[in-house]
């Protein structure tokens, strides 16, 4: 796999679907992500958004489907075998290619900041600890939060620690990062530093799917914007293409709601 | 007065000699069941049904009778079916299975209680299941549960006593010998301020535990 190509896929899913019960979440979606492209999938909430995303790190199982990771088959299930064809230790292997950020941070309460950001590095990885330590210095310093570094993550705001859990992330040098809604948890001041942080990371030409609320942000950091409705993606298009004359009535609506709650 | 004082310390030292076994005991009760409890608790929430049915079966029936029957059990009952025990052995045995038994419960519903927002934070940085545990879990379950801990470790201090059921001497024992010798109730006096130097030991000893953990919150 050539991975300087432009056109490298880095996730491809196709036909996955996904039911809790009998509740179906993800129906037949099929989905490419290419290489620095940035994706913001946006919906009501239930649509699916974030199964989606958690299927592709592996935090959710699909039901039927395919997903690849950068070439390699990651999940591959069919409508009769309900049984992954991939050893978890081959998805693991996969997986580390994906970072990812929670809508409640999860930060790992009784490490500090730096410890957070250093953890996986030494344990997983199993990198030399000094030069994790300087690998992390370096990315919390990209984040603004060196100065925090010995922080307790209890100690530090919200807007900081959703940082952190950025940083963290990055500290396993991922291909993709996975964002579930990484600002809806966030007092309103404190969005755009977050935010400046997924921009930044756009600028390097980072591989990025981010599940959000904030039309305007998606509109600005976002390559390409898919609308998701009961499981299915509904559109997938450009972001003024989608704005300005979205195909879908359904997708109109929910900007108009959207755009007036924002004003209010 | 001096006389007295003078018993009060020949008492002391005699009380104090047979709270060498206590203390023993104590030891190795707490050395393997806090372990163990650990262990079992992570077992008893596994996957594996057989195993969480089996764990159930254990922590009802170690929880659910007297610490005192399981010790007559293990060190009378045993010899009958040819299993002869020393005493100590017997004791230190019987405490650890019970005591595991409780603590299996405190760490599973201390395990139970970490957020599952931390698992699948450790799953995205593609730890595996032990890592996972070492790192992430456990270090915040220990915290958690010291409270809890600090319980059972007090009353272990107090249960060591019912050894001498099998014959063996400790600290109470000792009082109760000079007791019998004396018809005085200094000897009781002692013991209880040993028994509550213990306990203050422990308590002083969680409570730093604790201090040193709480710098997170």
């Amino acid at each position: 796999m050539n991975n300087t190509d432009p056109d490298m896929k880095m996730i491809q899913a196709l036909n996955i679907t996904k039911s809790f019960g009998a509740h179906t979440v993800l129906d037949n979606v099929t989905l490419e992500v290419k290489k620095g492209e940035v994706i913001a999938i946006i919906g009501p909430s239930g649509s699916g958004k974030s199964t989606l995303l958690r299927c592709f790190n592996g935090l959710e199982e699909i039901d039927s489907g395919r997903i690849i990771i950068e070439g390699d088959i990651f999940s591959e299930k069919d409508e009769k075998h309900h049984k992954d064809k991939i050893s978890a230790r081959a998805k693991r292997e996969i997986a580390k290619k994906l970072g990812m950020v929670f809508q409640h941070f999860n930060l790992f309460p009784h490490m500090t900041v730096l410890g957070n950001v250093a953890e996986a590095p030494v344990t997983v990885l199993g990198q030399k600890k000094s030069d994790v330590i300087k690998n992390a210095l370096m990315i919390l310093d990209k984040v603004g939060l060196l100065d925090k570094k010995d922080a307790y993550p209890s100690k530090i705001s919200g807007g900081q620690k959703q940082r952190v859990a950025i940083a963290r992330a990055l500290g396993m040098n991922p291909d993709i990062m996975l964002f579930d809604e990484p600002t809806s948890a966030l007092d309103p001041e404190l969005i755009g530093e977050v935010q400046k942080v997924i921009s930044d990371l756009a600028k390097e030409k980072m591989t990025m799917l981010i599940v959000t609320h904030e039309m305007r942000f998606a509109g600005e950091v976002a390559d390409r914007i898919i609308f998701m409705d009961e499981g299915k993606i509904i559109e997938d298009a450009k972001p003024a293409d989608l704005f300005n004359n979205p195909e879908h009535p359904r997708i109109k609506t929910f900007i108009d709601k959207i755009s007036r709650r924002d004003a209010e | 007065m001096e006389n007295y004082l003078q018993y009060v310390a020949d008492s002391a030292a005699f009380i104090l000699e047979g709270s060498v076994l206590t203390l023993q005991l104590y030891a190795v009760t707490i050395i393997f069941a806090i372990p163990l409890g650990i262990m079992l608790a992570l077992m008893k929430i596994s996957k594996y049904q057989s195993l969480r049915y089996l764990l159930t079966f254990y922590t009802w029936v170690f929880r659910g009778t007297p610490l005192l029957l399981q010790l007559f059990f293990t060190y009378y009952g045993l010899s009958i079916i040819g299993i002869n025990l020393q005493p100590f052995t017997a004791a230190a045995l019987t405490f650890v299975i019970n005591y595991s038994a409780y603590l299996t419960e405190i760490y599973r519903a201390g395990i139970e209680s970490i957020d599952k927002g931390q698992y699948e934070a450790a799953r995205a940085l593609n730890m595996d299941y032990f890592q996972t545990m070492r790192r992430i879990i456990l270090p915040q379950v220990v915290r958690r549960t010291i409270p809890p801990t600090c319980n059972e470790a007090i009353t272990l201090v107090k249960d060591t006593a019912l050894v001498v059921v099998i014959g063996m001497g400790d600290l109470l024992r000792s009082a109760k010998e000079l007791f019998s010798r004396d018809f005085a109730i200094t000897p009781f006096a002692i013991a209880a301020v040993i028994y509550l130097l213990m306990t203050t030991v422990i308590v002083y000893f969680f409570r730093k535990l604790e201090d040193k953990y709480s710098i997170y919150e």
